[in-house]
């Protein structure tokens, strides 16, 4: 436990020297706060509507203007962070959970359980995201937790398959067939002795594979299958920007704009945070 | 009754045969070493003793008890008494565990809950020398010494009746050698362990082993006490090995005898005597296929043995 | 003309880390001449590693160098353009590895990294095809046109180390440096290997810097010793004098715990208690002091230097000082 705790600590600093890293860690704390206390730092009510100020361009009173329902744009974009986090973490780590146990199953165990487990992967895979979308939206209609659904369901292949490759490079090494010998469950060896080595790289993984989930939220809800208007989702506000773009640009700049901050955010401290917890783990094995 | 009883131990990976059928026994107490060059298969007779490598024929009993591919419900209880020691020391412990936790692993596998585990860590650092505050330790914060003797500390942890130890010195300091040899003497006498040692390098071997077992190409070729292999060895192949060893002396000069060429791959075992086409003193009778004697605790497997 | 190939002058060398500069090199000096060969005997930690890449100017980034030459042929490569390092490495001075089954690239046949190693040579690709096939067959590759076409995977792991020792000689270079290079072979391909070392360097009139923990292999194959502990050097001198009248209390120790050493069954066997000194925390006094048994008071406050007690033998230890300096 102590050492879970200096070494985060250990990897903060290493990221936060890394400029890039430092500036990716800042973009991320920025998003993640106004994310968290949205609601509480608005300047509007992001669904408060005042046609009578509609289509307006940015302003002392507006900083982004409004939309074409006067709802305050700036106001719109903060809390579309919430639902951008809202969807893409529990969406990554519920995929980075569920991959991590499959893969590790399908690393150590018998042979025809990782064979099935890799076709469940690969029929996953094989599925274009939006087509799959479209039926589950189909099924039960659009909604964050549908948007959370299908993030989820699709990325589960990504950190099965490198949980599984982990896995198996590990599964001969000396510690595993020591624990072995005297008489360790495969619970056991997969839960305390495979789980902590080869959480590193997937937690670099999903660092990394943020930005595609805001992504594809973002996506989802412009083509209507996402979250219900009027929640203030980024992709909304691409979507309602884009029949407006001659009335005003703002709108798709407020949608757009945050997704490439985010994306840039994230990237930087994932490659960051991988730079640093890689050689870490080369020197301690 | 034996401790531990191998008979004609086979094991195949597919098309390659790497134990052709090894037989040997340990008595409780005593010290058995298994020495062969890389390739005898001698770390997979280990392995499959301890259920961690398949053997498809043979049979292996410990205290009676037939073990030999038994399932893991059956070798559970049992691996209380057969403890196994690896042979990269740092490697073979859990890098993220602390020592302490490490060496009582054994406990909360065996479901012993009951037993206070900081006193244990205590006690078995204390039995190999360490200092208790290595119990906070890592892994890689370990010297090879230290962490080979976590190893052993973790091997007795449940107090068994046998060891099974892969290459204990390997990697190991010469000045330090000494110092874990002379730990496992010492534990040997006082807890009555018996031990199978697997080594390549013969002078351990005459330190510590009461009985040795020559092997080649996954068979044994010559088996006796230590003193009487290390005086008289009568297969070629053991002389070949006992002559390999430089001495530190730059004066000695041994009459070493020459070994020709490499071992043959297993997928092409030589006919007649597998050790023929190397051998230095290889008669036309050797084209016949040696079988296993035993004369007086002795054993033999050669058509032409040296006098 | 000077005899001389290789002289370390008062090498010092540390290297930056968190924990403070660690000590890896305190002083070292001794020489290689033509032709001879050189045996470093030495225990983890005693530095080798340290030395090699020095030597070969192939340091990790917080490598400092605090003091000191490395001369070859007379010129320090410490102060030498890494240009001019390039031209000398594999050239003038090659080096075997350890472990034979890192040293090759996988995904190249043999012959392919043979012929890159030439990449200086101006012959025709034949020419050189025919070099590296010689070069086999000298180290006693059997069928040695045909392994060319072969890729390392193929060959075991006694017949790497002897291809790591045709690719280093190929270029006939005046010094040849092997690390450990029978430390991960049996006993039996050990010696095989020796033996062919000592044929080869009969044939190429190399000098060879050996390095090793395996007394009994320097012991047969190397004109002079140099023993290393802890980042220094604790004595040096021809290997019959090291060997049968060793003086410094280390040296003596080594060679006692060797099993080879110890010709009866012994009971207990004789160990150097204690563990190697932190570099980063150096105790005062002499490297060894805390684990030698003929430990005086001056052993704790000075660092005895290396004296020569005669011709070609020194040793720093404060027990041979009286003799060496009256």
């Amino acid at each position: 436990m102590e050492k879970s705790r200096s070494e985060l600590g250990q990897i903060i600093i290493g990221v936060a020297r890394d400029p890039l890293g430092l500036m990716g860690l800042i973009i991320v704390g920025v998003i993640v706060f106004c994310a968290i206390f949205a609601y509480w730092i608005v300047p509007y009510d992001p669904i408060a509507m005042d046609i009578k100020s509609r289509l307006q361009g940015p302003s002392t009173a507006h900083l982004l203007g409004t939309d074409q329902l006067g709802r305050d744009t700036f106001s719109r974009v903060i809390a579309g962070g919430q639902v951008a986090l809202k969807v893409a973490l529990p969406a990554v780590f519920g995929a980075m959970a569920i991959g991590l146990t499959l893969g590790m199953i399908a690393g150590y165990g018998p042979k025809w359980l990782d064979n099935l487990l890799m076709l469940f992967f690969d029929t996953i895979r094989s599925f274009p995201t939006v087509m799959f979308a479209l039926a589950v939206v189909a099924l039960i209609g659009p909604s964050l937790q549908t948007v959370v659904f299908v993030v989820m369901a699709t990325s589960i292949p990504t950190y099965g398959r490198v949980a599984r490759t982990q896995t198996l490079t590990l599964r001969n090494s000396e510690f595993i067939l020591a624990e072995r010998s005297m008489g360790a469950s495969m619970a056991r060896i997969l839960g305390v002795h495979m789980l902590p080595n080869i959480i590193g790289v997937l937690a670099v993984l999903a660092a990394m594979d943020i930005p595609t989930v805001i992504a594809l939220e973002a996506g989802l809800s412009f083509l209507g299958l996402g979250v219900k208007p009027p929640t203030p989702s980024w992709g909304a506000l691409l979507k309602d920007g884009y029949s407006l773009i001659r009335q005003t640009p703002w709108l798709v700049v407020g949608g757009g704009l945050p997704i490439i901050l985010a994306t840039l955010g994230f990237t930087f401290l994932g490659e960051s945070l991988r730079d640093v917890v890689d050689p870490k783990l080369r020197k301690q094995r | 009754m034996s401790l531990l009883n191998v008979v004609d131990l086979n094991t195949s990976y597919g098309p390659v045969n790497v134990l052709a059928g090894v037989s040997f026994t340990v008595e409780p107490g005593e010290t058995y070493a298994l020495v062969g060059e890389s390739g005898s298969g001698k770390t997979t007779v280990i392995r499959a003793i301890a259920g961690l490598a398949p053997a498809q024929n043979g049979s292996v009993t410990f205290e009676g008890q037939e073990i030999r591919g038994a399932p893991e419900s059956v070798m559970r209880p049992l691996r209380k008494d057969m403890a196994m020691m690896f042979q990269d020391p740092v490697g073979s412990l859990s890098p993220r565990l602390t020592i302490r936790s490490l060496i009582t692993e054994p406990y909360r596998i065996q479901g012993m809950k009951d037993r206070d585990l900081d006193a244990e860590a205590k006690r078995l650092l204390e039995m190999v020398n360490l200092p208790t505050h290595f119990a906070d330790r890592y892994p890689y914060q370990l010297s090879g010494g230290q962490a080979r003797r976590v190893g052993v500390a973790r091997a007795l942890a449940l107090e068994p009746k046998l060891i099974l130890a892969d290459e204990p010195t390997a990697g190991l300091d010469v000045s330090v050698q000494g110092e874990l040899l002379n730990l496992l003497n010492d534990l040997r006498e006082r807890l009555g362990l018996a031990m199978v040692i697997i080594t390549h390098n013969l002078s351990v071997v005459r330190h510590v082993a009461d009985r040795m077992g020559i092997m080649y190409l996954g068979r044994l070729v010559e088996e006796g006490t230590t003193e009487t292999i290390f005086k008289d060895p009568r297969h070629p192949y053991t002389r070949c090995l006992l002559s390999a060893n430089p001495e530190p002396d730059p004066d000695a000069r041994l009459e070493r005898i020459a070994l020709k060429g490499e071992p043959p791959s297993l997928l092409k075992r030589p006919s007649g005597c597998e050790f023929r086409e190397r051998c230095p003193f290889a008669k036309d009778i050797c084209t016949q296929t040696p079988e296993w004697e035993v004369d007086g605790g002795h054993g033999l497997r050669c058509l032409a043995p040296l006098s | 003309m000077t005899d001389t190939l290789l002289e370390i002058d008062r090498l010092s060398v540390d290297y930056e880390t968190g924990r403070g500069d660690l000590k890896a090199l305190r002083d070292i000096t001794f020489n290689v001449n033509k032709g001879e060969i050189v045996g470093i005997v030495g225990e983890s930690g005693c530095g080798k590693s340290t030395l090699i890449s020095s030597i070969l100017r192939l340091t990790a980034p917080n490598t400092r160098f605090r003091e000191g030459e490395v001369r070859f042929k007379g010129k320090d490569l410490l102060q030498a353009s890494e240009r001019q390092m390039r031209n000398l490495r594999g050239a003038d001075i090659s080096i075997v590895f350890q472990d034979p089954m890192q040293t090759h690239n996988p995904v190249l046949t043999i012959g392919q990294q043979m012929l890159d190693i030439q990449h200086r040579s101006k012959q025709s690709k034949a020419d050189k095809l025919a070099h590296a096939a010689k070069m086999l067959g000298a180290v006693g590759i059997p069928d040695p046109e045909a392994r060319l076409k072969q890729y390392p995977h193929e060959f075991s792991g006694g017949m790497r180390q002897r291809i790591a020792i045709a690719m280093a000689l190929m270029s006939e270079p005046d010094l040849l440096i092997a690390d450990e290079p029978t430390t991960a072979l049996d006993a039996t391909l050990e010696v095989q290997i020796i033996e062919r070392l000592q044929e080869l360097q009969r044939e190429f009139h190399c000098a060879i810097l050996f390095i090793s923990h395996h007394l009994g292999v320097i012991a047969e194959l190397c004109d002079r010793v140099v023993v290393m502990y802890a980042g220094a050097v604790v004595e040096s001198g021809e290997v019959r004098e090291i060997f049968h009248n060793p003086k410094h209390p280390y040296t003596r120790r080594l060679i006692e715990c060797d099993p080879g050493h110890i010709k009866e069954r012994a009971r207990i066997l004789p160990t150097i208690p204690g563990e190697v000194p932190d570099l980063a925390n150096l105790p005062g006094g002499c490297i060894f002091r805390d684990r030698c048994d003929q430990a005086m008071a001056r052993c704790a406050s000075d660092v005895p230097p290396l004296d020569q007690l005669k011709e070609g033998h020194h040793a720093a230890c404060w027990l041979n000082h009286e003799e060496a300096t009256s």
